[in-house]
Formats: structure tokens, sequence, C-alpha cells
């Protein structure tokens, strides 16, 4: 018999006269436990979902932040400046246009018996089911009687029904419960702690898995209390993981992950490196989230894996700057590097090697925060105010590689402690230039591409891949960075969902299980009682 | 027929109610905005123009103060303004017991007059907001901001804490953000408002009605977050409003064809010496048509990424990495760096003086602040930030000075710009920086 999760389901159902579902006004002692502005991949998924993919979404969106790793942390903190709304505004009448359009006016539920004139009825089934799909939510009675009577006024100024209708739908679109994921929750009977309604629960396991809006199925099973009982939940968990969807989900989730947004601003010295154009950065990222797609989803591979796998995915760009044959046809072809490439997984792909150096130049030091940052969640702190740097640079000196550059580091005792951190991990991928080429002499000397950290000794990337390989904070950091994400955190350890990381290590590091695990378990849907959301507080930071 | 907003915000048209539809919004449109010219002076307008780590101090500060000033190597751009702006060198910026952040505490400290706890953050609202408060209101956009190096989170124009007011990336989307949809050129004469503004703002008012709903069961964070939601609801409303009157303009300008394509922005300094003027001129036809009162551009990010192709440092990382040369006593790298960061700023204050309107130019009725993060960025220090400040504020703001080294805050400057904006202020900053007498010689 299936348990049930928590007695009161949030809102209560009615059926009104046909014209869809509406709800009643929320239980009395709920709360909003957050409130996530969309990002905008999903907000555009959530309008080709609601809409179709014929409509069109013209215009900007307000930056994220990252914050302790992930972007998703910083929905939560966000608002809406003036800018950003001037733009919801306008995407909002834009959208709402093209959905009354002619040319796709026939895909609303209903038509009005004179389109030159009011007609609640209709007007009302339109509202309701967009309204529920936009919001994740039904509307309730009121919010509805208020939406219908905006598109009857607007009918009447325009005496045109799908006028009134643009502007109805237009509203859902400006209104906060659009634009932010709001979850709302249900304190505990001790009022410790707080669970998340149904239509909650349905949207966070809907921008999880797919990156989008709950679809119509989800929505039906948090409003029938499916959602509520472990066989209902676990039912909804398989039916959104084997759906191709998933890898829309999750390649959302390593691009936040991997910081693959940082191509937005790389450029790269076209007279020192002329095979660069601004198309290899969408190459490159595309490369390295089918690469993670292909292993955690594809082939239910080990995570750790992706630290030393020589299989990748190449289009003809490229191919170019891994200087490998490419086919006559095709656009993407699978690859796997030979065993003396010196390539080791993600690591070696152009996307991390670029990203992380400067216009010019290779950087030991950018690549070693970042990847200590990315793969081991280890951030690394400033360095003091009044370093000088500048002994370290003269490559007409006697000082010829960046290694030995970089090693006058540690006869400084304040650079020493952070450069040992980041530094051999660096210096083990010296062999890749900016753009990621692999070259075995810098300044006419041989690099030396040995490391050592923590005791263990290694060379090169191959070296560094199996380091990271074997090293258990990498798989924990990945499945830490997943529950933020997730839940919109900016700090979590692994014994906020500790069944789950077992099952992610009893799996052997598939992402699969540690995704079924996390989302089918009642404590995902746990939040802190009224006023106090858990963990997103700054202080956590600290801990990290 | 008058037409004023009162009577639009009521609805009515010749005493008809605005519920009657379509011949409402004809007697709108057949007035031709005239009701709007009636002589009023030319507004002030406030910009800023920001670049990352800072200027050489052996080699920008004049020797002399007052309006004798001795040109330097690296003011050099800006020698055909030089009657036309006031430099500010020796600011002290002191940060109590704050961090100094790098590349932060210094830009925050001159853009808000309060020291930040965090990188990132500001701790009020940014000079450019607390100005655009006072004089940019019932204009189209309360405030513009550009990127010439292609980063939209590259903005120093803040509400305050973490929501930056993004920046428009590249010369596409600030030509369509001011002069796309919406825009209704009042340099032509058939200028008149777009009808369907009007049903898009009673829109904005049926959301922001909901206001009281959505703040119900929110924790505190979350009310100031939604409250700064209505906030831009309400800011947004008033750009309709305005885009309902015909601007007063005397600029004669004409409005460029939209670019075909995008160009490549980013820090790459051919690109950014193409993309600077271009966008310069975009904010400055923006001002001069009354589309905004406040223009702020950034050229880079504090931690300046400008590189020269084939130099594998660029800015930045040259500031850290280049040895001071032992004969010359500075980095030469850097140098070069710097006096191209003052040729961009020059760029910006060339198109604002290029548009004559009035008696003189829209330099001459604007305030320009340049400032950076770092008075040396070798080592990261603030103390001796530099301030450049340019144009007359419409006769109000004397210039042509160095004010050298008396070891104010650098709020001080702050201050004296909102005075001579006719911002009502008497002390501006916290703590140490907190001050209260203006450069009174430089206010007319």
């Amino acid at each position: 018999m299936p348990k049930r999760v928590h007695g009161a389901l949030s809102l209560t159902l009615a059926i009104c006269g046909g014209a869809g579902v509406v709800a009643a006004p929320p239980a009395e002692n709920s709360y909003v436990a957050s409130l996530r502005r969309l990002t905008e991949q999903e907000y555009r998924n959530s309008i080709a979902d609601v809409f179709g993919k014929e409509i069109e979404v013209r215009g900007s969106f307000e930056p994220t932040k990252r914050t302790g790793g992930l972007a998703a942390a910083s929905t939560g903190l966000l608002s809406v400046t003036p800018v950003g709304f001037e733009s919801f505004s306008k995407m909002a009448n834009d959208i709402a246009g093209q959905v009354i359009a002619e040319k796709y006016r026939a895909k609303l539920p209903c038509a009005p018996r004179n389109p030159k004139a009011p007609d609640d009825v209709c007007a009302r089934e339109i509202l309701s089911h967009y309204g529920m799909l936009l919001f994740r939510r039904p509307l309730t009675a009121t919010e509805l009687d208020n939406r219908v009577g905006l598109s009857r006024r607007m009918t009447e100024r325009t005496n045109d029904f799908y006028a009134g209708m643009q502007y109805g739908l237009s509203m859902l679109l400006q209104l906060p419960d659009f634009i932010f994921r709001t979850e709302v929750a249900i304190p505990s009977a001790d009022g410790e702690s707080g669970t998340l309604d149904s239509y909650s629960r349905a949207t966070r396991l809907s921008f999880l898995m797919w990156n989008t809006t709950p679809d119509a199925e989800l929505l039906k099973a948090a409003g029938n209390g499916e959602l509520n009982t472990s066989a209902g939940l676990a039912r909804q968990v398989d039916r959104l993981m084997a759906s191709p969807r998933l890898e829309v989900g999750m390649s959302a989730f390593f691009d936040d992950m991997l910081q693959l947004d940082t191509f937005d601003t790389v450029s790269k010295d076209s007279l020192l490196y002329p095979k660069w154009g601004s198309a290899m950065a969408t190459s490159a990222r595309e490369e390295t989230l089918r690469t993670v797609i292909g292993l955690t989803l594809h082939d239910n591979g080990d995570i750790r894996d992706l630290m030393t796998t020589r299989q990748t995915y190449f289009d003809r760009r490229l191919a170019m700057l891994y200087r490998v044959a490419f086919p006559f046809k095709g656009d993407w072809v699978k690859y796997e590097f030979p065993a003396d490439s010196g390539r080791s997984g993600i690591l070696t792909q152009i996307s991390m090697l670029s990203m992380f150096s400067h216009p010019g130049r290779s950087s030991p030091t950018k690549r070693g925060v970042a990847l200590q940052e990315i793969f081991l969640c280890s951030p690394t702190p400033e360095p003091p105010n009044d370093v000088d740097f500048s002994e370290v640079n003269n490559t007409d000196g006697p000082v010829k590689t960046l290694r030995e550059r970089l090693m006058a580091h540690t006869t400084n005792k304040v650079c020493a402690a952070c450069h040992q951190h980041t530094d051999p991990i660096g210096l083990s991928l010296e062999a890749f230039d900016t753009i990621g080429g692999y070259h075995t002499t810098e300044n006419g000397a041989p690099i030396d591409v040995s490391a050592t950290i923590q005791g263990r000794t290694f060379s090169g990337a191959q070296g560094l891949g199996q380091y990271m390989h074997d090293n258990p904070r990498y798989p924990a950091c990945v499945a830490r960075r997943l529950y933020s994400y997730s839940r919109g955190l900016k700090y979590s350890t692994v014994d906020d969902f500790e069944d789950a990381y077992k099952a992610f290590q009893d799996s052997g590091f598939r992402l699969r299980a540690l995704l079924k695990s996390m989302a089918v378990s009642n404590s995902f849907y746990d939040v802190g009682p009224p006023g106090k959301p858990p963990l997103n507080d700054s202080t956590e930071i600290a801990k990290q | 027929m008058k037409f004023n907003r009162r009577s639009l915000l009521r609805g009515s048209c010749q005493g008809a109610l605005a519920v009657m539809g379509l011949p409402f919004l004809d007697c709108f449109l057949n007035n031709k905005g005239q009701a709007q010219t009636n002589g009023r002076p030319l507004p002030t307008r406030f910009n800023t123009f920001f670049w990352g780590c800072g200027l050489t101090a052996s080699l920008w500060i004049p020797k002399k103060a007052g309006t004798d000033w001795d040109m330097t190597v690296q003011l050099k751009p800006l020698e055909p303004f030089r009657k036309k702006m006031n430099v500010f060198s020796g600011l002290r910026v002191p940060l109590d017991s704050k961090p100094n952040g790098q590349h932060w505490s210094g830009l925050a400290a001159a853009n808000t007059g309060i020291a930040p706890f965090r990188g990132g953050e500001f701790e009020s609202r940014t000079i450019d907001q607390q100005v655009a408060e006072v004089i940019g209101k019932g204009v189209r956009f309360r405030s513009v901001a550009a990127s010439s190096s292609g980063d939209p989170r590259q903005s120093y124009s803040s509400l305050g804490g973490t929501n930056l007011l993004p920046s428009e990336p590249t010369p596409l989307s600030l030509y369509t953000r001011l002069f796309g949809p919406g825009f209704q050129d009042p340099t032509k004469g058939d200028w008149k408002p777009d009808p369907r503004i009007l049903l898009q703002k009673s829109v904005l008012s049926a959301v922001a009605e909901d206001r009281k709903r959505v703040m119900q069961n929110l924790g505190a964070s979350d009310r100031g977050r939604m409250d700064q939601y209505f906030t831009s609801v309400r800011q947004t409303e008033q750009q309709m409003e305005a885009e309902l009157q015909r601007p007063n303009i005397e600029a004669k300008v004409s409005i460029p064809e939209p670019p075909s394509g995008d160009l490549v922005a980013n820090n790459a300094s051919p690109n950014l010496r193409v993309i600077t003027p271009l966008m310069a001129r975009l904010g400055a036809m923006a001002l001069a048509t009354d589309q905004t009162r406040v223009f702020n551009l950034s050229v880079s990010s504090p931690q300046n990424a400008m590189f020269v192709p084939g130099d594998p440092l660029g800015f930045h990382q040259s500031t850290h990495e280049e040895p001071v040369d032992p004969k010359l006593g500075y980095q030469p790298r850097v140098h070069e760096y710097n006096v191209a960061s003052m040729e961009l700023f020059a760029a910006f204050l060339k198109e604002l003086d290029a548009i004559q309107e009035g008696d003189g130019t829209l330099l001459d009725h604007s305030l320009v602040m340049a400032f950076t993060d770092q008075a040396y960025a070798r080592i990261h220090s603030v103390d001796g930030l530099p301030i450049l400040v340019a144009g007359g504020a419409g006769g109000r703001m004397k210039t042509g000075y160095h004010i050298a080294g008396d070891n104010s805050p650098v709020s001080r400057v702050g201050l004296t710009l909102q005075k001579a904006l006719g911002v009502s202020v008497d002390t501006w900053g916290k703590e140490s920086l907190q001050v209260r007498s203006p450069y009174t010689e430089l206010l007319a």
C-alpha cells in the first residue's frame, strides 16, 4: 500500500463548469519557502512547452551571478531590476501577441462566439488553461475572475476578443508567479520544518529533470495527490527519467556546474591564435556537454571516468583545433583519442583549457583555481593585495618556462599556501596552450608536466585525470552541486542527502542512481520553517 | 486640443471615458504632440565612464594645481577637453574596518561614498541612480548602461546589493533598446504615440494591483525582492507614460539607421576602439533626444581584460606581472594601456561635445564622472584614486581645474557633482567617507 507522505493537500481542487481546474486559496498556514527567478533557458523552455515551439522569445535577460560555484544559487537571491522588467514586459506583449495571432489562434482551447466582443466563458477557459501551465498551479477563483475581467475590459476598448486575450495572457507572463518559481510549503506539526506542497514538488522535479515547467501529466499527478504518495512519486520520477528530455535537464545542470557560461566573455588573441573564432566557443561547449551526457546518461557510466575517458565528440571546427581528420560529411562524430595523445577526459577538452586561460597564454593558476572549485568544491582565497608578480614574468631573463616562473611563488610563504593548492593541477596541464592545442616545448625549453599534490606525484594530464578519478572529493562534489542546483542553495554537504549519496556510491557513481534516489526521497522536498529557508544563509559559505 | 498626462491617466478624451475604445485612441493620435513644446530649459544630464585598473600616478598627475595645470602624458588624449573638465588627484579612500576588496573597494567608494563589505556588491544605490531619481523622472529611461566589451554583467549602476542594472552588451542591443520598438522619433514632424502603449500600461496597472496578494506569506528577504519587483513594474509604467509624450528637444540630430548586423564586442583593443565611440554616439543621441538623462558607459571590468593583439598578458595581468622598468620608473606596457583607456574616455567626450543644443554642446549640459577601481593596480592600492569629471552641468560646474592632493575622501567629488546637478543633499557617504563640504570653488 502506498505510504502517505503528508496528509493535507495544500490546494483543494474544484472543477468549474468545464472551464478547467480552479484552485481554492492556498492553505492558511502555507508559506513561501523560496522564490527563484527563472533563468533564460528555463523561461525559453517554459514558453516553448506552454505555447508551442513556433512562438519566438525575442528579448534580453538579466544576467545571473555565480554564487558558491553555481549560477542556480543566485536565482533565489536576485530580484528583477527595472531594466530586467522592461524586457520581461516587452517579451510578454510580444509572446502573447504571437499566441493570439491568426496564424496560431486555432491552438487556443476555444473560440469566442463573436470575435469582436467579450466572451467570458471562452476567456476563462483560455486563461485557466494557460494560467495553470504558466504558474505551475491552478489559478484561484479570485485570480481567474480578475484576469477574465482585465481581458473583458481590453476587448471592450479594442473591439477585439483576441486583443483582449493578448493582454490577459500578457498579464500572466508579467506576474512574479510566472517569472519566479515559487515554492510553497506546509509547516510540520511542530513548526520546526516544512514540506513542499504537491505543485511545488512537481515544479522542483520538472525543472531539475527537464529544465522546464511541469507538463500536464505532472500537474495532474500534483492535483490528484499522486505526488504525495511514495509509489506515485516514484512513478513520475521514472517517467521523467525515461524521457529523452532528461538530457536537456542534465545538460543545464552540467552547463552550470562546469561554468560553461564563462565562454560568454572569453576572447582570444587573434594574432597569436588565428585559428580561434567566436564559433569555437559554441562548439567547445557542446563537445563537453555531449561527452558528459553521453557518458552519464547514454552509457550509464561511472562519473569518475569523465576525468580519464579518451572518448569525445567533434565537429569540423574542433577537429581542426585538435588536429584530427574529419570525415567528408557530417556534423558531429564520436572519436577516441589514442592513448599517447596526452588527453584525459573533459579536463583536456578545449572548453576547460581555453576558458581558464589568458587571451594569449595558458594560465596554470587560473586552471588550477577553476578545477579545484569546479571538481573538488574547493575555492581558493584571493591573493594578498600587495603581492608582486613581476619577478616571475620576465621571459627574456634566465627563467624560461611558466613552471619556473611560477615556482618563484613557493619561495614566498604567503604565496605558497594557495599556490601549492592550485599550481600543481595547472602545471600538469601545461602541455596545452590557451586554445587547447598540444605542445611539448615552451620558449625552446621542454615542458615539465610533473606535479605533486598532497604527497601524490603524477605527470601530465593523464596523471591529473587519474588523481581526480581516484579522489573521493570529486564524485562528492558533483553530487553536492546537483543537490544545491536542484534546490537553489549556495552550499550543501553529502550529509544533507545521505541515503542518495550512498545509493550513488553503491551504484559505482552512476548519475541516474543519484538523481533517482534523491528525487524519490521525502526529505528532498523538506524545507526550513517559515521565515528561515534551509542552508541558504551566507554564513554557510564559511564552512566550505 | 490640449492634452496632458493627467488627462491621459484619467483615461478621458474631450470629457468622454476611455472605455469607449478606438475612437478614444483616434482622438489621441490626431494630436501631434504640440502640447509638449513649451520652451523649458534644457535638462542637465549625468553620465559615468568606467575603466578598470586605473592610471600610473607618476604619469597622470599634473604638478601644478588650479587652472594652469601642466598637461601630463597620460591625460594627453583629453587635451581637447581640458577647459571642459576637472582633474582630481590625491583622493583618499578610507576603508575603516572594511577589507580592501581587490578591484572593488575603490570603485564602490567612489560610486556610493560607502566602503563595501563584499566584492561585487554595493551598500547603497550607486551615484547615477541617486542622481537619476532627481533628474531622470518623466523621461523614457531612468538610466541606460552599456558595456563596450560585450558583457552585460559589466555594469557599475546598481540599486544596491547584488542586483546590477545590466549593461547593453553590443551596439545592436543598445540601438534596439533606445531606438527599437517603443521609440517615436521626436526629431520627425509626424511624431505620434503608439496607441498600444495605453493598453500595455493598463496591463501593468493590473499587475501592480496584485502586489498585496504576492506579498503574502513571504520571508523578510523575499519581501525585499518582491518590493524591488513591483518598483520595477512601476518604473516601466512610468516609462510608458513618458512614451506617450513628445520630448522637448533642441538638438539637431537625426537618429541613425539600425545597424544591419552586430559587431564583435570583446576585450581586444582594436574592437574597443570601434565599439566605444559607436556606443557613445548612441548614448549621446539618446541624451539629445531626451530618451534618458543618465547614460553609463563602461569599457572594461575592474580587472581590465583589454589586450592588444600579440600581448599574451593584457592590461590586468600586466599590472601584476610586468616589472617596473628601473630606468623609466614605471611599467611601460601598463602605461600604454593607461593611455589607451584615456583615449576611450576622450572618444566618449568627443561624441557628447559634437552635439549642439541651445547655447552649447551636449557635453556643456552634462556632467561625466570617469572613475576606476585602483590607484596603483600592481599592489591593489586605492588611496590616490584618479577621478576625472567633464562637462559644465549647464553652467553650474566650473571647469578647467586640477584639484590637487588635498587628502579629501573620494566621496567629496560625488557630493560636489550632486550639488551641481541640483540634488538636495547635505552630506554624502558613510563613516570616514562621509563628507559635508563640496568643492565650493567649482560650483557656479
